[in-house]
């Protein structure tokens, strides 16, 4: 019953970090989530740390972050995320927004 | 994230709590306070197997119009309903205590300019009340957030804002009452008992809790703002409250006193005659009400446009 | 209710008279002012002596019905209700308005409610602002000086509960023992809403009182100064807490009572320990930052 936390690591080539110290965006809504992404020096990894009511999804998980991490070229940051049932596609819809809200410069 | 300009052209409904937080004050001024990176997530919910915010599903901070420091508690309807737990009803006890203070400090560095710094805190509603999962430590949150609101009375204004799609009920229903001033966009409601609580306990025939439009004139914003439990009715954008806002910051206190329902016995009296009222008449619809306070055509005022609304409405009288 | 063959559900009036000073209860009469004897009946305001001081108390009449607002029985607050006890609470203000803090005299409140009124007419007048108005003059009495004293001897349920209990200085109960409840809503109907299956419910209720149901759970988050064990003890222990609180309010220490001071002893009876911590970080953040807008 208890929330699941799944760990996990990912190195990509040319990797990038973000642009601002840290950046946070979404709500942890039904079928939605939120992430948190921050500047880590963790020589060029990525770390990601996810908590979800959702049992058995591993596998996926570790999908989705690492084909973002990838497509993305994504190194030097901690990303942590509280999902509520989001799916797959949701998931790699918001990574990529928070990204670019990590990476924005602040608009007028 | 939208820019603050596109912030105060885009919906209120739609807005989330943070953007709300942002909109409502002036531009680039919002501080969040006990923001998303602290992870003051809620300590009850992880063994019940409930998703966990950041923020615990309010956002708090502190930003500026003119040079009104502004203290916001903004509430998110998509997380847990915008229900209220431990931590954030913490979070929105803190906040309140945070201005209460903050009115001494202003007052003790600028004796002369108080008016003009005066700080006020504005709560934008959106939660049906005590979050079950932590029922008890919400609960008793509640009780925190009516004292600390008799803290500042008289000192500095707290001002409540409702426009989202959870609207504001339970125990935030009179919590918001409670408030100095209430501003309201057309789709905000309020109420103490859900539409389906009121079913339940009455009857279909009674009260229909899937008939929106009852729902609507009941707890809506129209009907409030003719019963005067709702003092600005604004179109729904961002910017339109930002306004309410910035008009409330330059009102005097015994002005705002004046525009509470409730916290005197003056203001008991007044709305003892309307229970009497109530009692006599006993409405079947709030269109009874609205009829009887001068609107000749009562089920036209649903279809209005807000601007429409606003120039042919007629109110209840304050006495 | 054979299993609770002594409770005090349903009897707030019996309850007035097993607590105050023998035949001295005048109800609907505070300090010269006299309340329409029709209005608000399932509440009940008055004047009594305790230990021979005038003392206003406020309880349910969970007997009575109310026919203009017929969701109002068992000890339902209703539109009537709230403003009846608001009033009652405005009234002994004014009787002391002159007197000094150490004066001013006690308001017991003897609590057995299982709600507001959940009506339609209730709706389209706003029974959110009669329960809040009463919840402000206790809070505004309260912060004058009246010591303000609770006693739950029935039901105290949800929102019911904060109108009538919630905003006094010291709460005391009467123990599991007498039948008594307080919760927002039973595990059976969390567990329903939430979709939580209730057998684990059961089992996580047993160490963490943020959700349980239950006098002892609220005792352990703060929210109960007090339990009470045996009826004839009802009135020596609210004699003495109102003590302790003049004592208190005499010495300044306001923040040890009422709804904040229940917070404290929440943290320091382990059942409410994160709020605090939350605060104290905020006014840490607030504080770096706090210049910028104080001087604007």
């Amino acid at each position: 019953m208890a929330l699941q936390v799944l760990n996990f690591k990912f190195k990509t080539e040319a990797p990038k970090t973000i642009a601002k110290k840290w950046s946070h965006l979404g709500v942890t809504g039904s079928g939605d989530l939120e992430v948190l992404m921050e500047q880590k020096e963790l020589g060029g990894a990525v770390t990601a740390k996810v908590v979800t009511p959702v049992k058995g999804f591993d596998a996926v998980w570790e999908k989705m972050l690492g084909k973002f991490v990838n497509d993305c070229h994504v190194g030097d940051v901690s990303i942590e995320i509280n999902d509520d049932n989001a799916t797959p596609i949701v998931v790699y819809m918001r990574l990529r927004q928070a990204l670019a809200e990590a990476n924005a410069k602040e608009a007028e | 994230m939208k820019s603050y300009k596109e912030l105060q052209n885009a919906s209120f409904y739609d807005a989330n709590a943070r953007e709300r937080a942002i909109a409502m004050v002036d531009k680039g001024t919002f501080t969040e306070l006990l923001g998303p990176l602290d992870r003051f997530t809620s300590p009850h919910l992880p063994v019940l197997g409930t998703a966990v915010e950041f923020d615990d599903g309010t956002v708090t901070g502190v930003g500026l119009i003119g040079k009104h420091p502004v203290f916001v508690v903004s509430m998110e309807g998509k997380f847990i309903g915008g229900a209220i737990g431990e931590i954030n009803g913490g979070k929105m006890v803190g906040t309140i205590r945070l201005a209460e203070k903050t009115a001494a400090a202003i007052k003790k560095a600028h004796p002369d300019e108080y008016a003009e710094r005066r700080p006020m805190v504005v709560i934008s509603f959106e939660t049906g009340g005590v979050r079950l999962h932590e029922a008890n430590a919400g609960l008793l949150a509640h009780a925190e957030v009516m004292d600390a609101f008799q803290d500042c009375r008289k000192k500095l204004p707290v001002i409540a804002v409702v426009g989202s799609k959870v609207g504001c009920f339970g125990g935030m229903g009179f919590v918001a009452a409670a408030t100095d001033i209430i501003i309201m966009n057309e789709e905000g409601r309020i109420g103490l008992t859900g539409p389906e609580v009121i079913e339940q306990e009455m009857g279909k025939e009674e009260f229909d809790a899937s008939n929106k439009a009852l729902v609507y004139r009941t707890t809506g914003a129209k009907h409030k703002y003719i019963m005067q439990d709702c003092n600005y009715l604004v179109e729904d954008n961002c910017g339109a409250f930002h306004e309410a806002l910035k008009e409330v910051a330059g009102l005097p206190m015994d002005k705002i006193e004046g525009m509470r329902r409730i916290g005197s016995p003056a203001a008991v009296a007044e709305q003892m005659k309307l229970v009497k009222l109530i009692g006599d008449m006993q409405p079947k619809d709030s269109m009874d009400m609205w009829k009887h306070y001068g609107n000749e055509d009562p089920a036209a005022l649903p279809e209005m446009t807000t601007a429409e609304f606003l120039k042919v409405v007629k109110r209840r009288p304050r006495n | 209710m054979d299993e609770f063959d002594n409770t005090m559900i349903g009897r707030g009036r019996d309850a007035i008279e097993m607590i105050v000073d023998p035949g001295t209860f005048q109800e609907n009469l505070i300090e010269g002012y006299s309340f329409d004897a029709e209005y608000g009946p399932g509440a009940v305001v008055g004047t009594a002596k305790m230990d021979g001081q005038d003392t206003t108390i406020i309880a349910n009449d969970a007997q009575a019905f109310n026919e203009r607002f017929p969701v109002v029985f068992g000890g339902v607050i209703g539109l009537e209700e709230g403003y009846k006890m608001a009033t009652a609470v405005y009234r002994t203000m004014k009787a002391d308005e002159a007197k000094p803090m150490s004066k001013k005299r006690p308001i017991v409140l003897i609590v057995d409610t299982p709600g507001n009124g959940p009506g339609k007419l209730e709706e389209i007048c706003g029974m959110n602002k009669s329960t809040g108005a009463y919840q402000l003059a206790l809070a505004e009495a309260r912060k004058l000086g009246h010591p303000i004293v609770a006693c739950v001897i029935g039901r105290a349920i949800s929102g019911a509960f904060l109108c009538h209990g919630l905003q006094a200085d010291h709460i005391l109960a009467l123990s599991k023992d007498f039948g008594t409840m307080i919760h927002v809503m039973p595990l059976t109907s969390i567990a329903r809403i939430t979709k939580m299956d209730i057998e684990r419910l059961e089992e996580l209720s047993t160490s963490n009182p943020v959700f349980a149901a239950g006098v002892d759970f609220f005792y352990k988050l703060g929210g109960v100064q007090e339990i009470i064990n045996k009826l004839e003890d009802m009135r020596p222990v609210i004699l003495k807490h109102i003590q302790e609180v003049y004592a208190l309010k005499a010495a300044g220490k306001f923040e040890e009572l009422g709804p904040w001071g229940r917070g404290l002893l929440g943290d320091k009876r382990g059942g409410r320990t994160h709020r605090l911590k939350a605060m104290a970080k905020m006014n840490e953040e607030f504080d770096a930052v706090a210049d910028k807008y104080i001087n604007a």
